[in-house]
């Protein structure tokens, strides 16, 4: 029935036709084209924001499409929900596992979908048990299938999803369902990768399977064909036997570079003095002994991919984690370790990536916000003075340049730029002297943007030092003073960006994959 | 300065040791299923038995101890499905106050004419169901946390039963039922072979029919059951529904047994059975637990507070432990990894 | 993401969302003056000078442990063992006066106070979630009443002095009042003019920013349930100074009241929004409605019946969704 030689021209499983799908002020995708075929293992990649979630959640029925559409085996269908694309043979394997922990792999297998095994209302362990072990004996995995899912490693919990999609869309008689793995890899040692991938290479056979990851490197040697995003449109897809990594990274990352938006003319070089000193710092299982330091008035770009280690680092200097080893000093003096208290004591700020759920009080006006950390230093007599409160809301509001009709508007009423804004200013006011910025113009304008790269600028000048994680590779490039490159949980290399020195993006990329 | 902040990060770090070593215990506590109950109904019955110079262990004590546990048992059962879904049930009381009334003054008495008989299970059954359902409603419709949903709805039918009898204690005449209700086979307590069957048709149900998977997946992780298929909100109101029909069993089973309907007969229910749900290992984080553990929690607290009367301690001084063993339980059973900040 | 179209838009829709919110008191003044005409409608003695004394008086009591309870609501928790607290605290004042005294008072204060710090510690330590935890000091605290005075016990005559800071009178207003405007200013002050006031609200509304900044989480939720220890002692030694006599069973009815009237009043579940005018605005909302009910006639067992249907309600029209996607 199926002429494997002419497996080119077969109808795709699934072919998704100019998919688009806007947010309130984003396109997130723009006229995508994805097409499946028939026992292919394809690789997805692109960067954070280049629209790979959202269209697998398209894909897997969670969001709707605005325009566009999806045909399995040559039909037109729609996906109202999960449920929907489970019965249509399309399944995701998610890198947070959706198996419920407390109970066994089994009934994880089955969740749902027992009445095959029901008689007179009653569940029949035995032939449970006996199908799951035939079930995981197919991807040749051999464990008690009475284990609670909490007590299985990271790897077989992987394998008991696979198994529970590959069962799921023979339930529902697809005889090619099509399998998105999500990340797999990033909890997994070596050898369990190895394992893990042989496993897809021999479900070929019976699937389609769409592999999502941001190690380039695996995604050549083990897909058939590549398919690169890039800010919501398609920019590619190539036949692995034709990628060199490069190409592909500059295809995921680039984009145009325009000189003066980030102020360079503006940027100074680094003072005397140092600030952050950071002295094999390491945190097993996220990120090696690394040493740098931040000097005074330096903005330093930690640049890397997903899964380098950067964003555990800064979580350390803020004391949201606890490193294993190392030290972390600030004006000389050692940090506590772990300790959000002692980071901010000591004179690091943070702004978080997330500022409605971890940098602001939203319910709460700019003046609460904005005051949080020095409180102490507004009173009078021992207690609060409103009107100290309001001299240091309206300073900073001022110096900032945060739009708000008062000082007592809710923050939740603030446009994204002008919440970011408060946030910073919540930092600046207790006098910080090292700022770790983690992405700080996502979700702002243009304007916004401009606006926060200016006070940047000005904060360098007064000598503060800033780590800082951007969007976009240009932007950390253009921001920088100096860049710290981090690869696979390791700091692999150091690289100059005073202005007009500037480095290539291109020469950035391979570094960093 | 680094000495002084030495100091005060190992005082630190022995503070946390507390909650680690908890945790600890907890964990071992959920994996073992029922043997740390079973191992602590032993030393309580050693201690007592010593302490009371082998009383406790007479015939007429073991008999009393069953009789007593039967009930709360019964009610543990029915809130601890709630626990085990995740989030909670404060309304039994409430619950217990109303259904007295109605067996009050539908089964044979002093005041009207009625005599309702047997019927009066099912109507218990009945009416709380119907209160289940309503909590079940306001937990997953409105949104509304079950603590306080609860809460609010043990206030409101206990209002409610006040108001229909109107702190008057109604005998009930009926002598079969009273019999029944108190007699024995081969001495054990008829109320106490039925709190077995109760739970031995829960513990089936939670082990072998689809509902039982719903149960624990809902309690495991309610985003991914969600996400799986399991149709979150019908499942939360049918337990709910189901754990107000059990209060209505045992709020009958407890009147007829007093032989007296008071609409206050609900009060001081709810300690008791929260605190033979925690003893008997429901993790309060939920997904954990079944009707054998809330069986046996309920025959814990019960042994212990027969003890103490026998070995004469101040009634008052007794409720004061049992608050202590509440707290210690949760403490004990609760899985940290889940709790993030504590509310 | 693609170039922000207009970033703006996100959040413009996401302002108008938070307008609809009027602020809750604005309800809570409506409320109280439309249920108070109803109430005068249905007797006409409802707005006597006397009848208005009464109503006063007993929102000053019910003031100071629903503004203490406000604080533990406010910091996302809640304490179920007030009522166990004013029982208690009511016999030991009592018994207390005479071996000790004025002494009475401050031993009282510091017990209340010391018995919310171990709510808290119980909380912020062994992490048991505050609604078991004062479930379970509640009910230590009644017992611990019953076992010190089974049955009430009344001040002798000759103490009677003792307790006139409450029972007298200052420029012919009754000190009951005096007392609950001082523990209203104590409140307002500490929750709007001190960090640590300061901090309970910042995390009520978003606990999480509140660590990653740096707030000490576990010395303030402390200091929250020390504040609702206070409250419930406070007012167990106020309800021994008029009635002159403890009384273990008093205190029950105070957690249900106390919740309502903060609720009712606008302060939400969730934590972070609301304030002591808020509680004031509740505490004569639900001393009315207690009193006016009684006056008008409506059966006094109804009465709970419809105090409970109003903490529900009270919580569905405050409680915040967006912050609890998945609701246990």
């Amino acid at each position: 029935m199926n002429d494997t030689s002419s497996r080119a021209s077969q109808e795709p499983v699934l072919a998704l036709r100019q998919i688009t799908k806007e947010f309130p002020g984003v396109v997130a995708l723009d006229r995508v084209d994805l097409t499946i075929g028939r026992n292919e293992l394809l690789g997805l990649v692109g960067e954070n924001g280049a629209g790979k979630s959202v269209l697998m959640k398209i894909m897997i029925g969670l969001i709707q499409p605005d325009g566009g559409t999806i045909k399995l085996h040559g039909e037109q269908i729609t996906l109202k929900n999960s449920s929907d694309a489970i019965r249509s043979g399309i399944g995701m394997v998610f890198q947070e596992g959706s198996l419920v922990p407390n109970l066994s792999v089994m009934e994880n297998l089955f969740l749902c979908n027992e009445a095959g095994f029901r008689k007179l209302g009653i569940l029949s362990l035995r032939s449970m048990r006996a199908a799951a072990r035939e079930l995981l004996a197919q991807i040749k995995l051999h464990i008690d299938v009475d284990l609670p899912v909490a007590e299985i490693g990271p790897a077989e919990r992987q394998m008991v999803e696979i198994a529970r999609l590959l069962w799921l869309s023979k339930l529902y008689g697809h005889d090619n369902p099509v399998l998105i793995m999500d990340e797999p890899t990033t909890v997994l040692a070596d050898k369990e990768r190895e394992t893990l991938f042989s496993i897809l290479q021999d479900i070929r056979n019976r699937a389609s399977i769409v592999l999502i990851s941001h190690r380039l490197q695996e995604i050549v040697e083990n897909c058939s064909r590549i398919v690169v995003l890039k800010d919501g449109k398609n920019v590619t897809e190539m036949p692995a036997s034709e990628s060199r990594l490069l190409k592909i990274e500059q295809l995921m990352v680039g984009h145009s570079f325009s000189a003066d938006r980030f102020h360079e003319d503006e940027q100074r070089t680094r003072g005397e003095k140092e600030i952050l000193r950071v002295e094999n710092l390491g945190k097993a299982g996220w990120f090696q002994p690394l040493s740098f330091t931040v000097g005074e008035g330096e903005i330093v770009g930690l640049i890397g991919l997903v899964g380098s280690g950067k964003e555990e680092v800064c979580k350390c200097l803020a004391g949201l984690e606890r490193a294993d080893s190392g030290s972390i000093s600030l004006d000389g003096k050692k940090l506590p370790s772990g300790s959000p208290s002692g980071a901010v004591r000591a004179g690091i700020g943070h702004i978080p990536i997330d500022r409605r759920s971890e940098g602001l009080a939203l319910m709460m006006n700019v003046a609460d916000n904005v005051n949080l950390l020095v409180l102490n230093r507004l009173k009078a007599g021992g207690l609060l003075s409103p009107v100290r409160e309001r001299k240091n809301a309206h300073h900073w509001v001022s110096e900032c340049q945060i739009k708000t009709p008062s000082i007592a508007t809710l923050c939740a009423n603030l446009s994204g730029g002008n919440q970011q804004k408060t946030v910073i200013s919540k930092w600046l006011s207790s006098r910080v002297r090292l700022l770790i910025l983690d992405h700080p113009t996502r979700g702002v304008d243009v304007g916004a943007k401009d606006e926060i790269y200016k006070l940047m600028r000005r904060l360098a000048k007064e000598g503060i030092g800033m780590l800082v994680m951007c969007d976009t590779l240009e932007e950390d490039i253009g921001l920088a003073n100096r860049m710290l490159i981090m690869k696979d949980g390791r700091l692999v290399e150091e690289i100059d960006s005073s202005p007009k020195k500037k480095p290539d993006p291109k020469d950035i990329i391979s570094l960093i994959v | 300065m680094t000495t002084v902040s030495d100091r005060l990060s190992r005082l630190a770090s022995i503070r946390e040791w507390i909650p680690a070593a908890l945790a600890a215990v907890g964990v071992w506590l959920r994996r073992t299923g029922t043997v740390a109950q079973i191992l602590t109904l032993v030393a309580l019955v050693g201690v007592f038995a010593i302490g009371t110079k082998g009383k406790y262990l007479s015939p007429a004590n073991i008999q009393t101890i069953l009789s007593l546990a039967a009930i709360p048992a019964i009610l543990a059962i029915g809130l601890h499905l709630t626990v085990v879904l995740g989030g909670i049930d404060l309304s039994v009381q409430g619950v217990a106050s109303l259904v007295a009334i109605f067996v009050g003054l539908l089964m044979k008495n002093q005041y009207n004419s009625n005599d309702v008989g047997l019927w009066i299970i099912p109507i218990s059954l009945g009416i709380g169901g119907v209160a289940g359902v309503i909590n079940g409603v306001l937990n997953t419709r409105l949104r509304i946390p079950s603590f306080i949903a609860t809460l609010g709805m043990s206030w409101v039918l206990y209002g409610m039963a006040v108001y229909i009898n109107r702190a008057v204690n109604i005998q009930i005449l009926d002598e079969r039922i009273f019999k029944a209700i108190n007699g024995m086979v081969f001495g054990i307590p008829n109320i106490a072979i039925l709190a077995v069957i109760v739970a031995i048709i829960m513990q089936f149900i939670q082990d072998r029919t689809q509902f039982g998977r719903y149960l624990y997946a809902i309690g495991g992780d309610e985003a991914v059951a969600q996400q799986g298929g399991v149709k979150v909100e019908k499942i939360k109101i049918i337990v709910f529904t189901i754990a107000g029909i059990i209060y209505g069993l045992g709020a009958a089973l407890l009147a007829c047994r007093l032989g007296v309907a008071t609409s206050r007969m609900g009060n001081g229910l709810l300690f008791p059975t929260i605190t033979a749900v925690a003893v008997g290992g429901v993790a309060l984080t939920g997904g954990l637990g079944g009707a054998k553990n809330a069986a046996l929690g309920a025959l814990i607290v019960t042994s212990l507070n027969d003890g103490m009367v026998l070995m004469h301690v101040n009634p008052y001084a007794q409720q004061a432990v049992n608050g202590v063993v509440l707290i210690a339980a949760v403490a004990l059973t609760l899985d940290r990894k889940k709790l993030g900040f504590v509310k | 993401m693609v170039a922000v179209k207009n970033g703006d838009q996100q959040e413009a829709r996401k302002r108008l969302t938070h307008r609809r919110q009027i602020p809750p008191v604005y309800i809570t003044v409506a409320l109280l003056v439309v249920v108070g005409l109803l109430f005068y409608a249905g007797n006409q003695n409802f707005l006597t000078p006397y009848n208005l004394n009464t109503i006063i008086s007993f929102s000053a009591i019910l003031l100071m442990v629903a503004l203490g309870q406000m604080c533990t609501i406010l910091v996302g928790g809640i304490d179920l063992s007030v009522g166990g607290l004013v029982s208690f605290i009511s016999v030991a004042f009592i018994l207390l006066l005479k071996p000790i005294g004025y002494l009475a008072y401050p031993v009282c204060i510091v017990a209340g106070v010391l018995a919310g710090y171990i709510n808290g510690i119980i909380l912020t330590r062994i992490k048991i979630p505050s609604f078991i935890a004062t479930l379970g000091t509640g009910g230590i605290l009644t017992s611990l009443a019953y076992l010190v005075s089974p049955r009430p016990v009344n001040l002798s005559p000759d103490l009677y002095g003792l307790v006139d800071i409450v029972n007298g009178s200052l420029f012919k207003v009754s000190n009951v009042l005096v007392v609950g405007l001082a523990v209203l200013i104590l409140f307002y002050v500490v929750l709007r003019f001190t960090s640590t006031g300061r901090n309970i609200f910042y995390i009520g509304s978003n606990i999480k920013m509140s660590w990653m900044s740096g707030i000490n989480i576990v010395k303030t939720r402390n200091i929250a349930f020390m504040l609702s220890g206070l409250g419930a002692a406070l007012v167990g030694i106020t309800i021994s100074s008029v009635r002159f006599g403890g009384d273990p069973v008093v205190g029950t009815a105070y957690v249900l009241s106390s919740i309502a009237a903060v609720v009712v009043g606008g302060t939400a579940l969730t934590g972070g929004t609301g304030g002591v005018i808020n509680t004031v605005f509740g505490s004569v909302f639900m001393s009315m409605l207690d009193n006016g009910m009684t006056v008008v006639g409506i059966d006094q067992y109804l009465q709970q019946a419809i105090l409970g249907v109003m903490v529900i309600i009270g919580v569905t029209l405050t409680f915040d969704r967006e912050k609890t996607p998945i609701v246990k």
